[in-house]
């Protein structure tokens, strides 16, 4: 009952917004290290702007949804809009919801494919602080011309390494989307990233 | 909310939401003229805007058997909320968009305990008491063509 009273609206208009957060992902995916725009916070939903449109767009009743924080009011109000069910087992979650606290980000717990269906894998949707002014790291692979600079502030220790392993197992590993308030950036797993040193 | 039960019990929710669900927008529509002084200054707002979809309708024949896949039905849903008070849902059959925003409002404004003895007396009640007349109208119209089968014993006996 109290869940109820403090549910909150989805998209204004379902099509039309869930079509244009489709084909920013989408854009964001296919370009690497390239910022995109999703769309404003939703009034009363206590998740980012990007993170909020991209849940209501891409989840649906087929793919659970692993929350790394219990957050009762937003996992109430996603189940109630898309019908996403919420796992407790990252390795059979379809996305993967990471806000606060990443310390304990462990990309090797999600679903990573099988060889022959690589596509059965985990999308890692994690809420940064900002995309920039972080360690500079450059991006190279698949959509990328030449290389790309990358800067994401608030990433885990270790995470990069992470990376690179997660790199090494194409055509398996996991998609993450990072989102900081409006925007999002996509690393697909076919991005690799070098450390770079500090000028 | 109902634990006045000297006079007279009062439906439960899912009694109400059925009850709702099969009242007609004419007549929810005058109920909502009727009631504009309850919904004064607060803002309607809609959780999950009135939505049209198919639902597959599935059933047993004589009540065995597998359930099998009877056909689809259009339906409404719609949730809502008056202010910051409770939710309002509602599922109704058909295209009718107002109609299912106006039983969802109807149930919004029954799960306020400040309204819910007013709104079961003047709404509820007279809806459920029609809708059991028409029910039961139907009922028997049909009993009275009812063909009872039966065979006389024949034969050398």
């Amino acid at each position: 009952m109290n869940a109820t009273s403090t549910l909150a609206a989805a998209l204004p208009d379902a099509v039309h917004q869930s079509q244009q957060a489709f084909r920013e992902v989408l854009n964001a995916l296919s370009r690497p290290g390239q910022v995109c725009n999703v769309g404003p916070a939703l009034p009363g939903v206590a998740l980012g702007g990007a993170m909020a449109r991209l849940l209501l767009s891409l989840t649906d009743d087929e793919t659970p949804v692993w929350w790394q924080q219990d957050d009762a009011p937003s996992q109430h109000w996603l189940r109630f809009h898309t019908g996403a069910p919420v796992t407790t087992l990252p390795e059979l979650a379809s996305f993967a919801v990471v806000r606060a606290n990443q310390d304990s980000l462990n990309l090797n717990a999600f679903a990573a494919g099988t060889a022959t269906s690589p596509e059965f894998s985990t999308t890692v949707l994690i809420e940064l602080p900002a995309l920039h002014g972080g360690a500079p790291t450059q991006g190279r692979g698949p959509g990328i011309k030449d290389s790309c600079q990358l800067d994401l502030a608030g990433l885990p220790v270790g995470f990069w390494a992470q990376w690179q392993a997660n790199h090494a197992a194409f055509p398996q590993g996991v998609d993450i989307i990072f989102t900081c308030g409006d925007r999002c950036l996509g690393l697909p797993r076919t991005t690799r990233v070098q450390r770079l040193e500090r000028v | 909310m109902t634990s006045d039960s000297t006079s007279h019990t009062f439906l439960q929710r899912p009694a109400w939401l059925a009850v709702l669900t099969r009242a007609t927008q004419p007549q929810l529509e005058a109920a909502y003229a009727a009631h504009t002084d309850l919904l004064a200054g607060q803002p309607l707002q809609q959780v999950r805007p009135p939505e049209v979809a198919m639902l597959m309708l599935r059933g047993r024949v004589g009540g065995t058997g597998n359930a099998f896949n009877l056909g689809e039905a259009t339906v409404v849903r719609c949730a809502v909320r008056l202010g910051h008070g409770p939710l309002g849902v509602a599922y109704t059959l058909g295209r009718n968009k107002r109609q299912a925003e106006l039983a969802a409002l109807f149930d919004a404004l029954l799960q306020d305990p400040l309204q819910h003895d007013a709104l079961q007396r003047t709404l509820i009640a007279p809806l459920a008491q029609s809708q059991a007349a028409a029910r039961a109208r139907r009922q028997q119209d049909v009993a009275d063509s009812k063909v009872e089968f039966f065979t006389f014993v024949r034969g050398e006996a």
